[in-house]
C-alpha cells in the first residue's frame, strides 16, 4: 500500500467526521470559487468597459445628435483637428444614412424628397441622409414605432404623403415600416465605438475606401434571407454582404455598416461626417481630453459628449464589487486553509501513537509528513469537487447579489439613459450612446469557465498544502519513545 | 553482534535524579534468544528503547556490528531502526485501519522495497508466523490478540533485522497463546539467525531463552544460561 493509498484510506477512517469536514470545506471552497468567478466576470467587464467605452468621447454637430436636431455637419477637417488633441488615440468618423425600403417610398414619391431634409419629413436632421434600399427592416414598428411615427412624422408616413406634391390627402396610407440605419465607418467599430462582433464572413477591409461591401445585422440578414456573398441595393447601387454582425440588441441588428467612403458617396456628401468617435488613451484623461477637444472644435461647431459619465459610476461600482469579491475570495480561501490546518492538527494529535509506531519501525519524517499532506489534499479534493458544483450554481446569484448591493445609487442614474431614438422600442439613450450603468451592470455574466475553476482549485490546493504543512511538520517533533512509553 | 557498553539513562524528576538504566553492559551474539526479567519500573522498557534507538542514552554506547549508535545522527538512527531493528510490543501497535499484509509491508515500503516483492514477502512471513491465509487481508481490528501479535512479529521480521526487541510480547495474551508466541520467537531466532531480546516479567517465559538477564534498580546481571530446547512454533 503506497503513501497515497494509505492517505486516502486514512481520510475515510471516520466517515461521519470526513463527511462533516467535507461539508464545511465545501462551503468555504464553494464560496471561494464563486467569489473568484464573480471577480473574474466583473474584472472582464471592467476591462471591456475601460477598453472600449470608458475612454470614448462622441462628437456631434453642435445642436444635433444622430437624426435629431440641427446645426452644421462635421467635416473631415474637424476630424483631423480632433486627432491632434493631446491624449486622443484615435478618431473614427461616421456617416449615418436612414434607409427606407423602396416599396414604401414608391407609394408616395414625395416621401423621398421630404425625408431628404424637408421640414415636414420629420427630424430629417442635418447629420443623417435618407436613401432607399431593397432591404426590409427586421423590426416591426409595433405600438412604439407607430406612435413615434405619428407624433414626429418620421419618414414618409402620413405626413410625408399628405405634403408630397404627388400625394393626395385621401390616399390610402401605406403600412409604416421602420427605417434601417446604415452607418459609414472608418474602422471596424459600431456607431458607439465598440468593436463589431462579426458572426460570419469578414470585415470590410479598408474602411476608408469605396468597397461596395456591407456588414448586415444578423436579424436584418435573416429577415431579407441574405448571407455572406449575397447582394442588395442602396439607392440602386449594389452592395455585397461581406459579413454579418451581432450587436446584441434587436434594434442594433436592424442596421447596415458600410465604409465611410461608400456612405459619403451614397449621400453625395464627401468629407461630411455625422459623428466622430474619439478614443482617449485612459479614463483618467477623458475629462481633460473632452475639454481640449471642445475647445479645439469650438462649442458652436461641435458638441462633445462623454458617453461614459454613467459608466464611470458603473465602473467604479464594478471595481468595488471586484475588490469585495477578491477580499471574499481570499477570506474564503484562508478559511478553507484554516479548517484544513485545524483538522489536520487534530488528526495529528489523535494519531500521535500511530505516528510514534511508524517512526519506531523506521518511517522517515518526510514520509509521515507527506502522508498527512496527501490526506489533507484528499479532503480538499472532495471539498473542491462539491464546492465547484455549488459554485457553478451559486456564482451567478452571488455576483448579482454583490452587484445589486453595490449599485443602488448607480441604478437611479442609469435609468435616465433610457429612451431616445424613435423606433421599435430600443434606441440611443438620451444620456449618450449607451444604455446606462444599470444595464451594463446587469449584463455582467458570471459563468464558471474551466480556466477559472482550475485556477481556483489550484489556489485551494496551495492553501491546503500550506494548511497541512504545519501539522505535517508537527509530526516530525513527535518522539516515538514519548508516545510508546505508555506501554 | 550487539555490544552494550556502560549504558546509563537518567531522568530528572523534581529534585531527584532517576537512573532506570545505570551502567548496563553486555554482549549478544547472532541468533541468540535472550530475556530480561525484572519488576515493573526496573528499567526494562527504557533499556529496550535505548537498544532500539528510540531514546538516547545519557552516557555509554550501543554498538551494532561495529557501528556506534551514539555517533549517528537522527536520520541514520531512523535508518538503523528500519533496517536493523524489529520491534514487538505488548500492545502490538499495529495500524488499525490496515490489513495484516499491509501492516507487514509497511517497514519494507519505508526501506524502498518494490510493491510486488514486499507483498510476496509479507505473505511469506505471515505464513511463517502461522497466520491463517484467509486472514492475511483482514483488518487488524478483526483479528484476535494472538493473531495480532503474530502479525506484529511478522512485521518485525520484514526487513530481516539483526535484532528483534520484544517488550512484554505475551503480556496481553493468555498463557497458551503466550507459549506459542515464545516458541515462535525461539524458532525464528534459530531459523533466521536473528538475535532476539525479550523483556518480560514472566519467569516461565524468560526461562526458555538462551541467555537470561535480570534488571534490578537499573543494573543488569546475567543468570545462568541454558541449552536451547527446540520447541514447535504453534
Amino acid at each position: 500500500m503506497s503513501v497515497l493509498a494509505r492517505s486516502v484510506g486514512n481520510a475515510f477512517r471516520n466517515k461521519i467526521r470526513t463527511a462533516a469536514v467535507v461539508a464545511v470545506l465545501t462551503v468555504a471552497i464553494g464560496l471561494a470559487l464563486a467569489m473568484l468567478v464573480a471577480n473574474q466576470a466583473v474584472g472582464a467587464k471592467v476591462q471591456e468597459l475601460n477598453a472600449s467605452v470608458g475612454t470614448v468621447l462622441t462628437v456631434n454637430p453642435a445642436g444635433g445628435q444622430g437624426f435629431e436636431g440641427g446645426g452644421e455637419p462635421l467635416t473631415a477637417e474637424q476630424a483631423a483637428k480632433a486627432a491632434t488633441v493631446p491624449n486622443v488615440t484615435s478618431v473614427v468618423g461616421t456617416k449615418a444614412l436612414r434607409m427606407r425600403t423602396e416599396t414604401t417610398t414608391a407609394s408616395g414619391t414625395s416621401g423621398t424628397t421630404q425625408t431628404q431634409g424637408g421640414p415636414g419629413g420629420g427630424p430629417g436632421g442635418q447629420a443623417a441622409t435618407a436613401v432607399t434600399t431593397n432591404l426590409t427592416a427586421a423590426v416591426d414598428a409595433g405600438t412604439l414605432g407607430n406612435r413615434n411615427n405619428t407624433s414626429n412624422g418620421t419618414g414618409n408616413g402620413a405626413t410625408g404623403n399628405a405634403a408630397g406634391p404627388n400625394g393626395t390627402a385621401n390616399q390610402t396610407q401605406p403600412a409604416f415600416s421602420l427605417p434601417i440605419t446604415a452607418t459609414g465607418i472608418e474602422a471596424e467599430v459600431d456607431s458607439t465605438g465598440k468593436a463589431l462582433n462579426i458572426t460570419s464572413g469578414t470585415g470590410l477591409g479598408d474602411y476608408k475606401a469605396v468597397s461596395g461591401k456591407a456588414l448586415l445585422g444578423t436579424t436584418l440578414a435573416e429577415k431579407n434571407k441574405l448571407s455572406v456573398g449575397s447582394t442588395f441595393t442602396i439607392n440602386g447601387q449594389t452592395f455585397t454582404v461581406a459579413g454579418t454582425f451581432d450587436a446584441g440588441t434587436a434594434f442594433g441588428n436592424n442596421a447596415v455598416y458600410l465604409t465611410l467612403a461608400d456612405a459619403q458617396k451614397l449621400a453625395n456628401l464627401p468629407d461630411e461626417l455625422s459623428t466622430m468617435i474619439v478614443t482617449v488613451n485612459s479614463m483618467e484623461n477623458v475629462d481633460s481630453a473632452k475639454t481640449a477637444l471642445q475647445a479645439a472644435l469650438g462649442s458652436d461647431k461641435a458638441d462633445v459628449t462623454q458617453g461614459q459619465r454613467n459608466l464611470e459610476t458603473a465602473v467604479s461600482s464594478l471595481n468595488s464589487v471586484k475588490g469585495i469579491s477578491l477580499v471574499a475570495f481570499i477570506a474564503a480561501l484562508a478559511t478553507a486553509g484554516l479548517i484544513i490546518l485545524l483538522i489536520m492538527v487534530m488528526l495529528v494529535r489523535e494519531r500521535r501513537r500511530e505516528i510514534g509506531v511508524l517512526k519506531a519501525i523506521g518511517a522517515p519524517n518526510r514520509t509521515i509528513g507527506l502522508q498527512f499532506v496527501l490526506e489533507a489534499l484528499v479532503l480538499a479534493t472532495l471539498g473542491s469537487v462539491v464546492g465547484a458544483v455549488v459554485a457553478s450554481f451559486a456564482s451567478g446569484s452571488i455576483a448579482s447579489a454583490l452587484i445589486s448591493t453595490n449599485t443602488t445609487t448607480t441604478a437611479g442614474t442609469g435609468q435616465r439613459g433610457a429612451g431616445g431614438f424613435p423606433g421599435g422600442g430600443a434606441g440611443f439613450p438620451g444620456g449618450g450612446p449607451f444604455g446606462g450603468a444599470q444595464q451594463l451592470l446587469t449584463s455582467v455574466t458570471a459563468s464558471v469557465s474551466p480556466e477559472i475553476l482550475a485556477a481556483g482549485v489550484a489556489a485551494v490546493f496551495g492553501v491546503a498544502i500550506i494548511g497541512a504543512l504545519v501539522p505535517a511538520l508537527l509530526t516530525a517533533r513527535i518522539r516515538p519513545i514519548e508516545v510508546l512509553r505508555g506501554e | 553482534m550487539i555490544e552494550v557498553k556502560d549504558l546509563v539513562r537518567q531522568f530528572k524528576s523534581g529534585d531527584r535524579t532517576i537512573k532506570p538504566v545505570n551502567g548496563v553492559s553486555f554482549e549478544l551474539g547472532k541468533g541468540t534468544l535472550a530475556s530480561i526479567v525484572g519488576k515493573s519500573g526496573s528499567g526494562k522498557s527504557t533499556l529496550l528503547s535505548l537498544l532500539g534507538a528510540l531514546d538516547k542514552p545519557t552516557s555509554g554506547d550501543v554498538i551494532v556490528d561495529g557501528v556506534s549508535l551514539a555517533a549517528l545522527p537522527d536520520t541514520k538512527l531512523t535508518e538503523y531502526r528500519r533496517r536493523d531493528i524489529g520491534f514487538v510490543f505488548q500492545q502490538f501497535n499495529l495500524i488499525p485501519n490496515l490489513s495484516a499484509v499491509d501492516n507487514v509491508m509497511l517497514p519494507m515500503e519505508f526501506a524502498g522495497v518494490r510493491k510486488a516483492a514486499r507483498s510476496a514477502r509479507a505473505k511469506e512471513l505471515l505464513e511463517q508466523v502461522q497466520l491463517d491465509p484467509e486472514k492475511h487481508g483482514r483488518r487488524i481490528n478483526r483479528l484476535s490478540g494472538g493473531e495480532q501479535q503474530r502479525v506484529a512479529i511478522a512485521r518485525a521480521l520484514a526487513n530481516e533485522p539483526k535484532l528483534i526487541l520484544a517488550d512484554e510480547p505475551t503480556g496481553n495474551l493468555d498463557e497458551q497463546t503466550g507459549e506459542h508466541i515464545i516458541a515462535l520467537l525461539s524458532s525464528l531466532s534459530r531459523d533466521h539467525n536473528t538475535t532476539i531480546l525479550v523483556v518480560t516479567h514472566d519467569r516461565s517465559l524468560a526461562n526458555k531463552a538462551d541467555r537470561r538477564f535480570r534488571l534490578q534498580q537499573g543494573r543488569l546481571s546475567e543468570e545462568a544460561s541454558r541449552q536451547r530446547v527446540a520447541a514447535p512454533a504453534s
